[in-house]
């Protein structure tokens, strides 16, 4: 929803977004993905050419590092990332179930009570 | 709801809408990458002197051109699927919500209850409260249960509409003579806005859903009062 700024408030800044379209400030593991995609961009384009002295294959190289370490990153980070909400939404339950603990509202009991009728 | 000139998806409510959102951060950075590398062929292509006018077969090229596509369109098409087939996915309804569609308002029944059915017109703008928004908010808000399955049937009295929340991740076509279902559940209390997405008329822009969703107590109540007045 949109927030009404107060008068000493700043006005928000519009995202920074890389090649107008990814937005890294707010997707998850977007910024790290991205800065260490330049990294090994960066790594392997300059290693190269220390090693062959040849320029326009030391920029495909480098290239080619920013997309395969940027991909790399991206997919063990939202897998690191997807296995942390799920944890957090199993932790969210049981806290909440826990308050239920020992009324009629307990799932565990229903559960049991089920069980035993079967 | 969205924020002025908001470009993006609004904030997940309901669990569906998490896997669209994730799916679409997903999708959002294969596009990114695949961009960055046009570029850079593009601007390779324009600072080269060398050309060769002769070429008859490049069998490697055409097969990597061939396979590293097919692999992306796989990694986008799985996760797609998943979501998709999750979508579709109908566990045991808490209540079931009936929307339909007419020229231009929404008119929403409970069936589970008996009677209980009221109409929802958009609120005209000089009506509109302090920290109301214009074009959105309506005269009787759709109250439903949160952190329950709610089964929306969504059909139409006159001309195609479509019901739609961006916040829960639905959109449905209401189409006359059709039952259309979806499932809709919210994973906290609040208010959330969605639009007519179907074009009806002169008056499509101005017909919007206001869900309210509400602890499970508190549905009970307003259920009951209804049922009083």
């Amino acid at each position: 929803m949109a927030a009404m700024l107060e008068p000493d408030e700043p006005a928000k800044r519009r995202p920074f977004k890389f090649l107008g379209i990814l937005d890294v400030e707010n997707i998850p593991c977007a910024r790290d993905s991205t800065l260490h995609g330049l990294l090994g961009s960066v790594v392997a384009g300059f290693g190269h050419f220390l090693l062959t002295s040849r320029i326009r294959i030391s920029c495909d190289v480098g290239v080619g590092g920013f997309i395969l370490v940027t991909l790399g990153c991206w997919f063990h980070c939202r897998y690191n990332y997807a296995k942390q909400k799920i944890q957090q939404r199993i932790t969210r339950q049981g806290m909440k179930n826990k308050l239920y603990e020992g009324t009629h509202l307990d799932p565990e009991r229903k559960r049991n009570n089920r069980n035993s009728s079967n | 709801m969205a924020a002025p000139a908001q470009l993006g998806l609004q904030n997940a409510a309901s669990p569906i809408m998490e896997e669209l959102i994730a799916f679409h951060d997903h999708a959002l950075m294969i596009i990114f990458l695949i961009s960055s590398l046009v570029l850079y062929i593009i601007s390779l292509m324009l600072t080269t002197k060398l050309t060769h006018t002769s070429t008859m077969n490049a069998q490697e090229i055409e097969m990597i051109w061939t396979i590293l596509p097919a692999m992306i369109l796989i990694m986008i098409a799985l996760p797609s699927l998943r979501i998709l087939y999750m979508t579709d996915e109908f566990n045991k309804p808490y209540l079931t919500l009936k929307a339909i569609g007419h020229q231009w308002y929404w008119s929403y029944e409970y069936s589970d209850y008996e009677d209980l059915a009221f109409d929802s017109y958009i609120m005209p703008t000089y009506f509109l409260e302090p920290g109301e928004f214009r074009l959105l908010e309506v005269d009787n808000r759709t109250t439903l249960p949160m952190e329950a399955d709610i089964r929306v049937l969504i059909s139409s009295q006159d001309v195609l509409h479509s019901w739609a929340v961006p916040s829960l991740g639905v959109k449905t076509d209401a189409i006359p003579g059709r039952l259309n279902q979806a499932m809709v559940a919210s994973m906290r209390p609040g208010l959330y806005y969605g639009q007519c997405s179907e074009i009806c008329g002169s008056n499509h822009s101005f017909m919007p859903i206001v869900l309210e969703f509400i602890y499970f107590q508190d549905f009970e109540v307003w259920a009951s009062y209804l049922y009083i007045v």
